[in-house]
């Protein structure tokens, strides 16, 4: 049975729990506010270039760049799976975690190899438990920066150029707001076209193959450039919102346990009251 | 008369978004310039100005280069990096030309750090040539 200095222990140690998670919420509200300003200022250039893409690259035979063409026999696939380096923010990771080994098991049987490029510590993790297929990591990015994009870009264009996969996913937590994400689990190379060939094809200036060039890497780049924002964003807003629950939660169990410290506080009175009166009665019936 | 409705965006923000009468701008083949009824057309935009026409405005944009797109009137040009002519710190920009003139003539040609710094340079030229004209 818990006394009554076990019961103000208790509270003492929730409330300096609560003042911790009080201080994550504000500081990852903070850091939220920047991260979707950042993200903000990228979408119009990076909604643009999709939708730039999508209308010409139905102009181009499939044959025109390699990331265009999908293979006959699809026997290898890869899954780019971004989430984060730091835990306590709710689902976050384990969304895509569960997201990339559900994929695996359903597809198991008809592919000769699911591997995983993974971005983020705790994701590693959670696929190294369960001994998925590994490609490659990339853990505590302090900054992501246009080099690390481009380190990406190239191992992933490469990997699917020399035939190590027939097919790449992207998977990864979109922010929607600071209270919604949602899980995006789309297909990413060979790019595909969901428009129509509408009126005249262009007329390409120098050329057509010049314009592809620059503009299928710099779509490749810019797509996991605004995923990896996109998802940064996302886990501000999930650590948010985990810790303003923890936060409330942590409020409630104080209020229950100071109920039940005063009740037994209250109790203890009571017997010594009690004591105090019968000890009293005694002495005067003598 | 019909306008043309012209998009020019970067990765930091959007630069303009409104309907003018005439684009200019620096492709690989050259300069060309983009009038209402233009043919669908795609193209490589080169370090260099873009202008637009407004009315009796001229606007000036010194870019990096990127990628253009005109269709039915719509006019998108997404540029690695832009700049208005009155953003353009002209110290800075002959700093930048003069610095990349100096390595230019120690590093061997044909080298990947020679071809950084001669981009580099045309980038000076043409901010310095876009603020220098004015708004």
């Amino acid at each position: 049975m818990a006394t009554l200095r076990d019961i103000k222990r208790k509270i003492g140690s929730i409330q300096s729990t609560q003042t911790i998670t009080r201080t994550m919420k504000m500081v990852s509200a903070s850091k939220l506010r920047r991260a979707q300003e950042e993200l903000e200022k990228i979408t119009s250039y990076a909604t643009k270039l999709e939708e730039m893409t999508d209308r010409i690259i139905a102009w181009l035979p499939k044959e025109s760049h390699p990331l265009l063409s999908e293979r006959e026999e699809i026997k290898r696939v890869l899954v780019v799976a971004i989430a984060s380096d730091r835990g306590l923010c709710g689902g976050f990771n384990m969304n895509v975690s569960l997201s990339v080994e559900n994929f695996i098991a359903r597809n198991k049987s008809q592919y000769e190899r699911i591997g995983v490029y993974v971005f983020g510590r705790k994701i590693r993790e959670y696929l190294q438990r369960r001994k998925l297929d590994i490609v490659r990591e990339w853990t505590d990015v302090k900054k992501v920066d246009d080099e690390v994009v481009l380190t990406i870009t190239d191992e992933i264009t490469r990997l699917y150029q020399e035939g190590e996969f027939d097919r790449v996913y992207l998977a990864y937590n979109h922010f929607v707001t600071p209270v919604k994400q949602t899980l995006i689990f789309d297909e990413f190379i060979p790019i595909k076209s969901s428009s129509q060939q509408e009126g005249l094809d262009y007329l390409y200036e120098p050329n057509r193959e010049s314009i592809i060039n620059l503009l299928i890497p710099k779509y490749i780049k810019t797509r996991l450039y605004y995923a990896i924002l996109d998802s940064q964003t996302a886990e501000h807003a999930a650590r948010m919102a985990a810790m303003e629950n923890a936060t409330n939660n942590c409020g409630e169990m104080v209020s229950t346990l100071t109920l039940a410290y005063n009740k037994r506080r209250q109790e203890s009175i009571t017997r010594e009251m009690m004591d105090i009166v019968g000890g009293a009665e005694a002495l005067r019936g003598e | 008369m019909a306008t043309l409705s012209l998009e020019i965006i970067t990765p930091e923000r959007v630069m303009v978004k409104e309907e003018v009468d005439m684009v200019e701008a620096k492709g690989e083949l050259g300069e060309f310039g983009i009038l209402p009824g233009h043919i669908k057309f795609l193209t490589t935009l080169d370090i260099g100005e873009v202008r637009y026409i407004k009315g009796d405005k001229i606007r000036r944009i010194a870019t990096s280069g990127g990628i253009g797109e005109v269709v039915d009137d719509r006019v998108i040009f997404l540029l690695e990096t832009a700049e208005f002519s009155e953003e353009i710190d002209i110290e800075r920009a002959k700093r930048a030309k003069e610095r990349a003139e100096s390595a230019l003539k120690e590093i061997p040609m044909d080298t990947e750090e020679y071809r950084i710094y001669e981009l580099a340079l045309l980038r000076a030229i043409s901010r310095i040539s876009v603020a220098s004209k004015g708004a």
